[in-house]
């Protein structure tokens, strides 16, 4: 009995030390999934932001990108939008926070590959947003490229997918 | 309690009754969660078979004995399916876990067919489809395109709008997530 019960004691601190060890040590996959929820949530807002809050949440939002990072938005049917740059990220987010009245953002399906060098790695994921007061909500294929920059995973490159080609 | 409804309740041995519940409970866990996908129909390129707001089933077995065929409507991944090994327990796990956003679409080109639309007429290989599930007028004129040996044409039943405003093309076999129940 007293084997069986060192048996099982051994098999929980193994577990936990399992456990603690991804939790003190996460995978880049998992840093970049954690990257995007929170980036989700930095994009979402609310009709009631103050102008300083406004400002706040897009220098956060633009934080998550490089400096010489490329946005290419390219729906069918819509004006192609490229932007470049953590300036001109920043201001479009000041600029949608200013227009819409909400924004809800979440990325639902992603599937991620990081590169054998664990340097850079693409997101591929579907982004879906709903603006406050608008029946159906906007979804879109993209692809996310992060690049590893003085241990932060950044966004060096956003691109719009066609899912039909 | 009386006898009668105790059985009726909980079987005439509470361990088997537990032990069937738990397993009914663990296929239906499997089954809707990896097999049986609700899902929510938004928007109307689907109309008039699959209404907005209508839900349905997209069955990921449907295409283990045989290929999509034409006709089907299918349940088309937006981020597209990672077909590497995976290289963690994370992204095992996460290769499991079937999409939750799908395009609805009707195959009507297979691989290797030519597929093009004349005044709103399908045409594969240049010959006209019969199509009697599309019931609003379309006037749509794109020119011939062949398919890959891995691609499928798909298209909603609705092309009343002009094609620029409607989303659909050819997608791989990998991106068919399973095929709709309606």
């Amino acid at each position: 009995m007293k084997t069986v019960f060192r048996l099982i004691l051994l098999a929980v601190l193994v577990a936990l030390g399992v456990w603690l060890w991804f939790v003190l040590f996460p995978s880049p996959e998992k840093i970049i999934r954690q990257r995007l929820t929170e980036l989700a949530r930095t994009a979402s807002f609310s009709s009631n932001e103050g102008n300083l809050a406004r400002l706040a949440a897009a220098q956060s939002l633009a934080g998550f990108f490089a400096t010489n990072v490329e946005v290419d938005i390219n729906v069918p049917g819509r004006v192609r939008h490229t932007l470049v740059g953590r300036d001109e990220i920043q201001q479009a987010a000041l600029g949608a926070r200013e227009r819409l009245s909400g924004l809800k953002v979440t990325f639902p399906d992603i599937n991620i590959t990081v590169a054998p060098d664990k340097q850079s790695a693409l997101a591929d994921l579907t982004v879906e947003a709903s603006v406050s007061g608008e029946g159906d909500s906007i979804v879109q294929e993209m692809k996310i490229t992060f690049q590893q920059t003085d241990g932060h995973w950044l966004i060096m490159r956003v691109e719009t997918v066609r899912t039909l080609s | 309690m009386p006898r009668w409804l105790r059985i009726a309740v909980i079987g005439r041995n509470p361990k088997v009754t537990l032990v069937r519940a738990a397993v009914l409970a663990v296929l239906c866990f499997v089954i809707f969660k990896f097999v049986l996908l609700h899902i929510r129909v938004e928007g109307i390129s689907m109309l008039p078979a699959y209404q907005d707001g209508s839900t349905h089933f997209v069955n990921r077995l449907a295409y283990l004995w045989h290929e999509p065929r034409r006709g089907d409507v299918v349940g088309i991944r937006f981020s597209a399916a990672v077909t590497n090994p995976p290289v963690s327990i994370l992204q095992a796990a996460n290769r499991l876990e079937p999409p939750h956003i799908m395009l609805l679409k009707r195959i009507i080109g297979l691989p290797g067919e030519t597929v093009a639309f004349a005044n709103g007429q399908v045409l594969i290989n240049g010959e006209e489809l019969d199509e009697p599930y599309e019931k609003l007028a379309c006037d749509w004129n794109l020119p011939p395109e062949k398919l890959g040996p891995d691609e499928y044409f798909a298209v909603g039943d609705n092309r009343s709008m002009p094609p620029e405003y409607h989303m659909f093309g050819r997608c791989r076999r990998d991106q068919i997530v399973g095929k709709a129940i309606q």
